[in-house]
Parts: C-alpha cells; sequence; structure tokens
C-alpha cells in the first residue's frame, strides 16, 4: 500500500473513531459553554478540556522526540496575523454558538437524523471556501498582508520561545505542556467527578488521544522524499468546504486526509446512532430556526477560515501544538461564544 | 496624481497589445484556436507542422490552490521502438509570464512516455503538450487548469539551506517482468525565478536548475530542460525500458555551470 493510501485509510479510521466517540459521549464545546454559563452545568466542557489536556501530552511528545516534523503544520507557519486569527476566533465562537453547534458536531448530528446540521454544513462549507479562495479571498489576502507578524524564534510556539533561551527539546516542549496539561486536567476532573463519569473521562481522553493519532498518520506514515503528504491533524472547516468540492469535482482532484476523516465521522456516527437507536429524522419548526443556522454556519465558515481552524482544528490540534496564533484564536472562540450568550442570541 | 499615472500606466499594456493586433491583420488571419497556434515558442518548433490532437493525456488537478507547485503527470500513448519513439515532449502554459514549462527528450530506453513532476502556474489557464515521434510527426494534448489564490498561508522557504542542491534517488525495487521500471528523482533547489523581490523590494535574480541527464550504462535515457516554471525542488518521475540493468548515472546542471550527480542502482527483472 502506498504512504498516500496508509494516509487515506487512517483518516478515514481516525473519524470513525472520534464520530463513534463523539455521537456516545456528545461531545460538544458549543453544548458545554452553554450548559456552563448559564445553567451551571460544566460537565461536557470539561469533557472537552479533558480532551485538550490528551492532545497537548501528546503532540508535545511527539514533537520533542522528533518524529513528526510539526513545523510544516499551518499551525506553525513563522508569520501570522494578529488581527485575523482572533477575530476569525470571535466569529468562530459566535456563530457556533448560533448554530448550536460546532463544524464537527453538525456532522455527529447529522448522523443522528438531525436534517438541521445540514443547512450549518453546507452554509459552513461554503463560506469557508469563499473565504479561503472564492469572492471573499482577495479581502482576507489583502487584511492578513497588512497584519502579518513574524516573531523572531525558531517556532512561534511556547516550547518554540523556551528554546530560544537555551532549552533542550524535552524540557522546551515538556514544561509547557505537563503544565498546562495538569492545570486542565484538574480543572476538568474536580468538576466531572472521576466516578461519576467514567465513560465521559475515557471518551474525552480518547478523542484527545485521536490528535497525536493524526499527527502520526499524516507526518509519519505520510512522510516521503518525494511526496510527502501535508502534516496536519484534525480540523473540521476546510475539510468541510473540501467534502463538498470534492462531491463536486472528484475526477479531477484527489482525496485529501482532511475529507476521509470527515467520511470517517460520518460513518462512525451514523454506526453508533444506528446501533444505540438515537436515530430520528428532526427539522426546522420556524423560519426563525432556519436564519440562525445560516448564519451560523456563515459565520463558522468565514471565522473558521479566518483564524485557520475551528474548535478542534484550533481548540485541540492547533492548541496541541502551543502555537502563539492557535492560543489567539481559542481565546477568540471563548470570548466570541461568551458574547453570544450575554446577548442572549444562543437562547 | 500618483494614482492617475498608475491608472494610465496599467491601461498601457492592453492599449499595445490592442494596437499590435490592430496593426498586424494578417497574423490575426493565421491564427487559428488550438492553444498551440498563439504561442510563438510553439509555432517555432513546430514550424509550420499541424499537430495530431491526440494520443497524449495531460494529468492535472481540476482547481488548485497552490500554484507554485501543481503536480503534473503526462503520458504519450505511442510506442517506444528504436524505429519509432516518441523523441521530444514540450510543456507549455498559456498565460505564464514565460509560456515555456519543460521539456523533455527520450530514447528507446525510457521504455515509456510517461513523466511526473511539478510546476508553477500562476492563473487559471490552458496547459498544453507538444509531442514529436522519432519519425517527425507532432502530437499534441491539451488541459484547463483554475488556479484559485493560496487557501492556506504556508510559505515556501526558498532561502539557500543547508541541503542546497542536494540529490536524491529512488528506483523501483523491483521490476515487474516486461513493464517499464520508475524512477523518483528530486534536486533540492530553489528555482529562483528572476521575478520575486526580496524584503527590501531589490529582485532576486533568476538562478534556476536548467538541466538534466539520466544514463544506465552510459547510454542517455531521458535528457530535460527546466525552465522556471518548474517548481521549487524539482522533481521528475520518468522509467526505464525493461532488460536494461546496471548502475543509472543522473547529473543536474545549474545556470552557474554547477553540477549534481546521484547513482541508483537498477536491478535486473
Amino acid at each position: 500500500m502506498s504512504h498516500t493510501l496508509v494516509v487515506l485509510w487512517a483518516g478515514l479510521a481516525i473519524g470513525g473513531v472520534f464520530g463513534v466517540i463523539a455521537q456516545r459521549i456528545e461531545f460538544c464545546l458549543t453544548g458545554g459553554l452553554r450548559e456552563w454559563w448559564t445553567e451551571g452545568r460544566p460537565h461536557r466542557a470539561c469533557a472537552f478540556i479533558l480532551a485538550v489536556a490528551t492532545a497537548l501530552l501528546g503532540t508535545q511528545a511527539l514533537a520533542a522526540s522528533g518524529l513528526v516534523p510539526l513545523d510544516e503544520s499551518i499551525y506553525l507557519q513563522p508569520g501570522f496575523s494578529w488581527l485575523l486569527v482572533p477575530a476569525g476566533g470571535i466569529l468562530f465562537g459566535f456563530g457556533m454558538m448560533l448554530a448550536r453547534g460546532c463544524g464537527s458536531r453538525a456532522l455527529v448530528l447529522l448522523a443522528d437524523g438531525n436534517l438541521r446540521s445540514l443547512l450549518v454544513l453546507f452554509c459552513l462549507g461554503v463560506a469557508a471556501y469563499a473565504t479561503l479562495t472564492g469572492v471573499l479571498a482577495p479581502w482576507r489576502v489583502a487584511l492578513a498582508d497588512a497584519t502579518t507578524v513574524a516573531p523572531a524564534l525558531p517556532a512561534p510556539t511556547l516550547p518554540g520561545l523556551f528554546a530560544s533561551w537555551g532549552a533542550g527539546p524535552w524540557v522546551a516542549h515538556g514544561f509547557p505542556a505537563v503544565l498546562f496539561a495538569a492545570a486542565l486536567a484538574a480543572v476538568a476532573l474536580t468538576r466531572l467527578g472521576l466516578r461519576h463519569a467514567t465513560r465521559e473521562i475515557a471518551g474525552a481522553i480518547a478523542i484527545g488521544a485521536l490528535i497525536p493519532a493524526a499527527w502520526i498518520a499524516t507526518g509519519y506514515f505520510g512522510a516521503d522524499d518525494f511526496e510527502p503528504a501535508p502534516v496536519t491533524s484534525l480540523t473540521f472547516v476546510a475539510p468541510i468546504g473540501e467534502t463538498i468540492q470534492y462531491l463536486m469535482l472528484a475526477t479531477g482532484t484527489r482525496l485529501e486526509f482532511g475529507v476521509a476523516v470527515v467520511f470517517g465521522v460520518l460513518v462512525g456516527s451514523v454506526a453508533a446512532s444506528v446501533t444505540g437507536r438515537s436515530f430520528e429524522l428532526r427539522g426546522f419548526e420556524t423560519p426563525g430556526q432556519m436564519l440562525r443556522a445560516i448564519a451560523g454556519g456563515t459565520l463558522m465558515g468565514i471565522g473558521g477560515a479566518l483564524a485557520l481552524g475551528c474548535s478542534i482544528g484550533q481548540g485541540l490540534s492547533g492548541f496541541s501544538t502551543l502555537a502563539f496564533p492557535a492560543l489567539l484564536a481559542v481565546a477568540g472562540i471563548f470570548l466570541g461564544a461568551f458574547l453570544a450568550v450575554r446577548t442572549r442570541l444562543e437562547a | 496624481m500618483h494614482r492617475t499615472i498608475a491608472r494610465i500606466r496599467s491601461v498601457i499594456p492592453a492599449l499595445v497589445a490592442t494596437a499590435l493586433i490592430v496593426a498586424s491583420p494578417a497574423s490575426a488571419e493565421a491564427q487559428g484556436n488550438a492553444p498551440w497556434d498563439r504561442v510563438d515558442p510553439a509555432q517555432e518548433l513546430l514550424d509550420g507542422a499541424t499537430p495530431r490532437a491526440e494520443s497524449i493525456q495531460i494529468d492535472l488537478p481540476s482547481v488548485t490552490q497552490d500554484g507554485s507547485s501543481v503536480p503534473l503527470s503526462i503520458e504519450v500513448d505511442h510506442p517506444m521502438r528504436s524505429d519509432d519513439y516518441i523523441e521530444a515532449l514540450y510543456v507549455f502554459a498559456t498565460r505564464n509570464p514565460s509560456p515555456e514549462v519543460v521539456e523533455y527528450h527520450f530514447t528507446p530506453l525510457a521504455g515509456k512516455a510517461r513523466i511526473s513532476t511539478r510546476v508553477r502556474l500562476n492563473e487559471s489557464q490552458t496547459v498544453f503538450a507538444l509531442a514529436r515521434t522519432s519519425r517527425g510527426a507532432w502530437l499534441a494534448g491539451t488541459r484547463e487548469i483554475r488556479v484559485t489564490v493560496s487557501g492556506c498561508i504556508a510559505q515556501g522557504n526558498a532561502e539557500k539551506g543547508p541541503d542546497f542542491m542536494q540529490t536524491r534517488v529512488r528506483a523501483a525495487s523491483r521490476a515487474r517482468p516486461g513493464e517499464p521500471l520508475d524512477v523518483r528523482t528530486l534536486i533540492n533547489h530553489p528555482m529562483e525565478t528572476g521575478l520575486r523581490e526580496d524584503s527590501n523590494g531589490n529582485a532576486i535574480p533568476e538562478r534556476i536548475v536548467h538541466s538534466f541527464r539520466a544514463e544506465i550504462n552510459g547510454e542517455t535515457v531521458l535528457t530535460a530542460r527546466f525552465h522556471r516554471a518548474v517548481s521549487a525542488n524539482p522533481y521528475l518521475l520518468f522509467y526505464i525500458a525493461p532488460g536494461q540493468s546496471g548502475p543509472l548515472h543522473l547529473t543536474w546542471e545549474e545556470d552557474t555551470g554547477e553540477t549534481a550527480t546521484a547513482t541508483a542502482e537498477i536491478p535486473a527483472a
């Protein structure tokens, strides 16, 4: 089997596992934040935080060992826009609260028979590609060019900063990773309660572990002297747009890892939904709901494209690299979500 | 004031082009509809011959977000017998700053006239290939491609790094009996187009690897001429006819005259 096929099958498998677990434990940052901030129930948000901690430890171990060339991923590019990354995060966070779920959640809900998600997904994918390469792209490029900064570091990450002070790879990567992961895990585990939520905890750790698994799939098994696979991990903004494009242009394009993951999530969550007997067709009840789905999906597409990732792409994959733009984007996503809750638009 | 001048300047090329077309009705009349009719270097090659638009299969993505490195494969469906083979294959991009992309010269030792490489395409356009058989017949093929702005911010590192002019080669470890054997090659080189500016606004001079030669047991399999539309770190996949074994010698030459070599052992079938 050629290395490109290995990467695609790995993407399908990783997406499949994500789909099964996310369906079963209702893995969702949007719902988690809403329940935490409006109802005082932090459980689902804490499952997300636990996944972040797991992804962080795994990815930093990979980076320190040098097994995966993380510096080739988009998160570690030397320059990033100080304006578009956090602004995109805010748009994305606001949009995901409006649409009541981010891109990956919409895929899982669709597999559950929730047809509202289909509209969210189409709006998200089209808006993402309009921003990346379509009618909005010239503005995106002009704004990005005018606001790009490039810190003078070996890599624009926290470990890169420590390395520039003379720390060796295991210290530079290990110190911030362990510190952050311990703090996040403490926050999550004390609120979840180990005994009451074993299933959620196991599920969240497994989802977090999929992030380093995807880095290994693309960065280690996809490595090749002549045709290396792009080094990437789980993300759901560009790949949802890419999936729509692939459906339309498959004969003239190549299947990429991200699209394989999207298909995998659909397959996995359909399987989990059918075997768990939760499948039920649901649609919109009012035009107002439709409008919110359209607005939410579109904001997520534009915001995710500007911020180079979504709640998964930046929240899990980007954050796991400890890249400065990822930290900015995550802060933006939380701020956007908070604004949506505060303005009661998400209700 | 500046803006007006800039606006007038931006109109000048269009005016000049219009004037040229109006001033030369004969050449306009002679223009056909095929893309090679409108590209001067292709016209010089053809020298009045009309290619048959057949037998050339160009494989390019329909849409690409990265015009700086577009995977391109071309196969000419033609025998490679010593008395009738494809001796040359030329690739053109109609709307690049210069239309020549790359050219290959095969011998029957190549086994099949098929190559893969990566090229630079700066906008949506037609890519076409012309192939000349050893009997002097011309074949042609075309393919459309749409190039969008880059969706990802990955910036190509074109600096002259420590691996500058390093070469890699990998031949298939086992030949299938009767089938040509595939060889992948790569040389680390920025392929400076001469069209870029450095951070101070000074033009970076053109500097490219312009030629490549593959020889087995001292006999030429393929030579190639790279133009500046070949992507950084030129990659080439080519074939060797069945029944050939022994040392394969590869040589790349840069504009400066500097050369790089690589060797691989081609196993017997």
